[in-house]
């Protein structure tokens, strides 16, 4: 069976010709590459199911006999530096390589139909394979310059993917944001490898753990240094993972198309943070205070994610900060050193947010044709509702995939992530309540998600009520950005209190305009409803639909001869962890149970409460009733109104960091570069029209002088004549 | 050893060929442009055969070496060769001369003596960087400013002459700093002046006076290289020239500033340059900064890419400056690399203002849609101006980063400084190239305000634009391509510092 680990190398290659053939028939022979058409993307699809059964080999294998397998050749061979390049096969990357070819599929699946009617149909496909390639090469390399390499490449292609629909300016703001709070990242990321090579000599995972082991061991290294180091290399993971200073880039990532969101944006490139992190545990783990700041890091991102998708209108960007929360989690579970619970989050977390994302790209390709194809509207929540009656498929994947999120038993987060609480209360009780408290909220937005979205009424039917109170400030904007602010000024409880306030008609007003608009041009029928989306976009939702199910159970001890092993465990057998040491079978049990319980009483009173506040309009009639009769109570109800408020406040200028940044960094860097601009011109390039303009002059002026009249040469004669004697006079007496 | 003067004709065909167009009938520019890629082309398989015959890559000597007595009188000789370094910017020239003829297909007014003045550059380039003696290397220095000057004053933009009369005046007067240096080391210490290469590489100098000779020096290489704060002549003169010749002069003329410094200052002056160094560091990495930050500021889609390329010369000079094979090894590898990118850049450039007729950047907009291929073109070098891996600037980069950290000479603080410092203008860059793209093709324009159609690139535009992508992906997937050509060399040169 050696044959397996022999040729993964070839894991990264196998879906590459896919990009290239694309690229070059695009730039070449445009008309004849988009005759084929879907003809590529078939291909695409089977080289990476190829791919797949390769790495399901791959682990197969790992779970019977866990070893780690490295071949390396040399890229550059000088005398005094070599770079190589290799691949690196261990329990790891074959879950890695695992999660991301069948998201990958099923995702390439999904937007074949998703992006069936686009232009740049396989523009976007060649970008999919591209990302592929560098993803399935990020997990496989076997040095930290590699990592780097594949880590800017699937950047690249994420910012390829995000600015996708270049024409719309806010894509093109996205994605650049995107690459240069990446690049950031990646500075960091850079300079760390500089540090750990300049300390060890090595980028090689293996020589580099041991020879930095034995250094620590014998105290060599300069400590201060070497965590400035780590952290620098930390900086590249909290980029990419978007985690707590870093994050700007990912709400605004779903600029990009949804299978884009589903597959980089939530299930595979966000999580290379984790992997590297994951990857270099062990030279972390000998560093106390990094794993402190991994942990730190984790916490505020869960809870900060978890505030912020709070009341996001917009379905994506909602689903993005509760994924930026999940992997909070994920990066928690690191710090506090229980690599199991954090790679088992991560196939779970990837698995339900891909379903999710996937879910919601059905809704959003049946509201387009409703509302209109712009995100302001087609991602809108408030423009949905009651979508179970037109598409009751998708919405019992899409309730699956938050049941899951939220943490209900049977589903697969569920599992996962109270390993990771639990391990959190060993770890320190602070971080413990923050946690726990976060797996409320999650199930609070996650559920205000889904009730938004499928239950109550059609929101866009409204319009027939209250057309005429149309208002100025919900106006019509094609690729309205600049509009949006204007709204969330007025309407910032509008999410939440949207039952019992009457500023309902005002949105759907603006509504009614757009859609006399569209009538008028006679672009679209005057009454249609979302209708459910085709079946090769349910296929692969159904099937994640399964996943999610199931793909808990790998984690579930299989106790009959009581050995405690799991799949997970066994493929992770020389896993790290710092917090289990030594626990018996029984207790763990016991302890799991009251842990399950209470997570998941905390999860149901997340829910509940969502229930309460974001109840169908039409079914809950005397409960609304109930709220308002509350609202009229008294001064403690006016200041939870005021609390509300704030958290709402906060939540939708999302924190106020995006704006802070664009003060502080954007507006400073702009400085700098006026300022230098200034000085270019005026100073250094000013000296040199300076030194030209002079010589003209003092040309002219010789010119002058030198006129030729006789007269003024000799006054000069005498002048000098007279000046020479008056010095003679000084000197003499 | 065979005795064909390979180099002789190499360097003399070009321009007597180009000589010959004033004889042409005269049939219309077609012929004349027929005629001139036809040399081109010839020349550079001549070079390229001569080089893969002829050239042996494990040997650091000088090789293909020719030694004509010239002038008998102050034992002027006519002496040429290539080694190691030279190699690389000989064959870039041919590539970039080639494609830049090429591109300049649309020139239509003056085309006899544009295409003249096209070959008798040529000529002058590979002389320059083909020549083993210190006269011959100033005569060909100077030689070629005349046709760039020519260039730029006739074809060009509105404020052309400007840029020209700059252009020359600054080179003109780094040219003066070069003479003294030529002069000085000749004549120093024998009663008949020595001007070969080889035996100035033994000569040892008092302390004071090398630092004089190498100040020169630097002061002429600086000014073409360039580096702050001699560096205004070159966004002006970008914004303004045809871009052929922007191709030409961002792609060849900056990298003899580079050549000069490793030729010349490292090579002769070594003591000196021990010395020089840690200033030439400090230098090329504010110039990083400085012309990133610069190149933000700029409305100017041509002055904006003139200002990366002064940002990327930055790691040329660090790498210079770090005397560690690595880091040398990485300027060179910087200026072949960045002789394709920028050259591509300026090309791509051009042909899209060709179509657009706008300057600035904050007045274009939404031009993917009808320029598709252009836009490929575009964000893919942008990207390899930035840096991404897979390309040859990430490799240059990534070397030169190394080299820094594996030098002895400095500190450890200097050099986590220097370090960081360079890495921050990794952030920069990303900035001003992606903005650059982003102003120019994304967006969507209004219906009502233009309603002119573009033509997409043609074949000869596409032909040009992946011709010269096509060794950057090259070179950075396999760097060794042309590490294999220098590393002897680079051995050689250091060898020097270390032990001596």
């Amino acid at each position: 069976m050696e044959h397996a680990y022999q040729y993964s190398w070839i894991i990264p290659f196998v879906p590459l010709p896919i990009p290239i053939l694309i690229g070059m028939g695009l730039l070449l022979f445009p008309t004849a590459t988009k005759n084929l058409r879907r003809m590529w993307a078939f291909p695409n699809i089977l080289l990476l199911s190829v791919v797949m059964i390769f790495s399901v080999d791959l682990s197969i294998q790992q779970i019977n006999g866990s070893s780690i397998y490295q071949y390396v050749w040399s890229w550059t061979i000088n005398n005094d530096f070599s770079f190589e390049f290799g691949y690196f096969i261990d329990s790891l990357t074959s879950i890695m390589s695992i999660l991301i070819t069948t998201v990958g599929i099923f995702v390439l699946i999904y937007s074949d139909n998703y992006m069936s009617h686009d232009q740049a149909y396989l523009r976007f496909f060649a970008y999919m394979s591209l990302f592929n390639t560098s993803m399935l090469g990020l997990v496989t390399s076997s040095n930290l310059i590699q990592i780097y390499i594949f880590w800017e490449l699937v950047g690249m292609c994420s910012y390829l993917l995000i600015g996708f629909w270049f024409t719309r300016p806010a894509a093109a703001n996205a994605c650049q944001k995107a690459f240069v709070t990446n690049r950031i990242g990646d500075f960091g990321l850079l300079l760390g490898i500089l540090g750990f090579y300049w300390i060890t000599g090595s980028f090689e995972f293996q020589d580099l753990f041991e020879i930095f082991n034995n250094l620590i061991y014998n105290n060599e290294v300069h400590f201060l240094f070497v965590t400035l180091c780590a952290s620098l290399l930390f900086a590249g993971a909290v980029a990419k993972s978007a985690q707590f200073p870093l994050h700007v880039w990912l709400p605004d990532a779903m600029e990009g198309p949804t299978p884009i969101s589903a597959l980089i944006h939530a299930a595979t490139m966000v999580a290379a943070g984790i992997f590297l992190v994951a990857r270099l545990l062990p030279l972390f783990i000998v560093i106390p205070y990094i794993m402190n700041l991994i942990s730190l890091i984790g916490i505020i991102t869960v809870l900060l994610g978890a505030t912020l998708a709070l009341a996001q209108k917009d379905i994506k960007r909602g689903l993005a900060y509760s994924t930026m929360s999940q992997l909070g989690y994920m990066m928690l579970a690191l710090g506090m050193g229980s690599y199991r619970a954090a790679l088992f989050h991560l196939i779970t977390h990837a698995y339900s947010k891909a379903l999710l994302f996937l879910g919601s790209g059905s809704i959003i390709h049946s509201m387009e044709a409703v509302v209109g194809y712009s995100p302001e509207k087609s991602q809108n929540m408030v423009l949905m509702g009651g979508l179970r009656k037109h598409a009751p498929i998708t919405q019992i994947a899409f309730l699956v995939g938050t049941l899951s999120l939220c943490g209900i038993p049977p589903l697969a987060c569920f599992w996962s992530k109270d390993e990771i609480l639990s391990d959190s209360w060993l770890y320190s009780p602070i971080f413990a309540i923050i946690a726990w408290s976060t797996a409320g909220l999650t199930a609070f937005y996650m559920f205000r998600i889904y009730l938004l979205t499928f239950e109550g009424h059609l929101n866009i039917h409204f319009q027939k009520y209250s057309g005429k109170k149309s208002s100025s400030f919900y106006s019509i904007k094609l690729w309205g950005k600049e509009e949006q602010k204007i709204v969330n000024r007025n309407f910032r409880l509008f999410p939440l209190l949207t039952m019992n306030k009457n500023e309902k008609p005002y949105t759907i007003g603006g509504n009614v305009k757009k859609r006399a608009l569209i009538t008028n041009f006679g672009y679209k029928k005057a009454f249609s409803y979302p209708h459910e989306s085709d079946n090769t976009m349910l296929f692969p939702i159904l099937i994640l639909v399964l996943f999610t199910l199931f793909v808990g159970a790998i984690a579930i001890p299989l106790n009959q001869e009581g050995m405690h092993l799991d799949i997970l465990s066994k493929l992770l057998t020389p896993s790290i962890n710092l917090l289990h040491q030594n626990s018996n079978d029984f207790e763990d049990s016991y302890q799991f149970l009251t842990n399950a319980t209470f997570s998941v009483s905390i999860a149901c009173f997340g829910i509940f409460t969502a229930f309460l506040l974001y109840k169908p309009f039409y079914s809950s009639l005397q409960n609304l009733n109930l709220l308002n009769s509350f609202a009229k109570k008294g001064p403690k109800r006016i200041l939870l109104d005021k609390i509300i408020y704030l958290i709402y406040d906060w939540s939708y200028n999302r924190g106020y960091i995006d704006t802070f940044y664009s003060i502080s960094l954007t507006k400073g860097i702009r400085g700098l570069a006026e300022l230098t601009h200034f000085f270019d011109r005026r100073v250094i390039d000013g000296i040199t029209n300076g030194v030209g303009i002079t010589s003209f002059f003092v040309g002219e002026s010789i010119k002058y002088v030198g006129g030729s009249r006789i007269s003024f040469y000799l006054l000069l004669y005498l002048f000098y004549v007279f000046i020479l004697l008056l010095i003679y006079y000084f000197i003499l007496f | 050893m065979n005795y064909f003067p390979w180099l002789t004709i190499i360097v003399v065909l070009p321009i007597s060929a180009g000589s010959l167009i004033f004889f042409l009938p005269h049939r219309g520019n077609k012929l004349i442009k027929w005629y001139t890629m036809c040399i081109c082309i010839f020349e550079l398989l001549l070079t390229t055969y001569a080089f893969c015959y002829h050239f042996r890559l494990d040997d650091p000597l000088i090789q293909l070496a020719e030694d004509y007595k010239w002038i008998n009188f102050f034992d002027f000789y006519w002496r040429l060769g290539i080694d190691g370094l030279s190699i690389g910017p000989i064959l870039l020239t041919g590539f970039i001369t080639t494609l830049a003829t090429l591109a300049a297909w649309p020139v239509t007014r003056d085309s006899r003596l544009f295409h003249f003045l096209m070959l008798a550059m040529y000529s002058g380039q590979i002389g320059s960087f083909s020549s083993r003696d210190l006269l011959l290397f100033f005569i060909m220095w100077e030689f070629e400013l005349i046709p760039v000057y020519l260039l730029l004053s006739m074809w060009g933009g509105k404020k052309r002459l400007y840029s020209a009369t700059k252009f020359i005046l600054y080179t003109a007067g780094g040219s003066i700093f070069l003479l003294i240096g030529v002069l000085g080391l000749g004549l120093y210490g024998s009663n008949e002046p020595t001007l070969n290469f080889e035996t100035l590489a033994n000569q040892s100098y008092p302390v004071a006076l090398e630092r004089i000779f190498y100040i020169g020096f630097l002061i002429a290489f600086a000014v073409k290289s360039p580096i702050i704060p001699l560096h205004t002549w070159l966004p002006d003169t970008h914004g303004e020239a045809h871009y052929s010749t922007c191709m030409l002069l961002a792609g060849i003329l900056l990298k003899m500033g580079a050549y000069g410094l490793v030729r010349i200052n490292m090579e002769l002056l070594p003591h000196a340059h021990s010395i020089f160094s840690p200033w030439l560091i400090i230098v090329g990495t504010i110039q990083i900064i400085y012309a990133a930050s610069t190149s933000l500021g700029q409305r100017n889609l041509k002055k904006r890419i003139a200002y990366s390329s002064v940002s990327h010369m930055g790691f040329i000079i660090i790498g210079i400056g770090s005397i560690t094979d690595t880091g040398l090894n990485g300027a060179i590898l910087q200026i072949i690399s960045h002789g394709f990118i920028g050259a591509a850049l300026f090309f791509l450039a051009g042909t899209s203002y060709d179509r657009m007729r706008l300057v600035y950047l904050d007045e274009m907009g939404g031009m993917a849609i009808s320029i598709p291929k252009i836009f490929t073109m575009f964000s893919i070098l942008s990207m390899a101006s930035l840096a991404l891996p897979g390309m040859s600037g990430f490799v240059a980069e990534l070397i030169v980063f190394f080299g820094i950290i594996t030098s002895q000479k400095y500190f450890l603080m200097p050099k986590i400084l220097i370090t960081f410092v360079m890495a921050i203008g990794m952030i920069l860059t990303p900035i001003y190239s992606l903005s650059m793209s982003r102003q120019m093709f994304y967006g969507y324009k209004p219906f009502n305000a233009l309603s002119s159609y573009f033509f997409d690139s043609g074949p000869r535009e596409l032909f040009v634009s992946i011709s010269i992508f096509l060794p950057i992906i090259g070179i950075g997937i396999y760097p060794d391509f042309v590490l294999s050509l220098s590393g002897e060399k680079v051995e050689t040169i250091l060898y020097n510092y270390f032990y001596r």
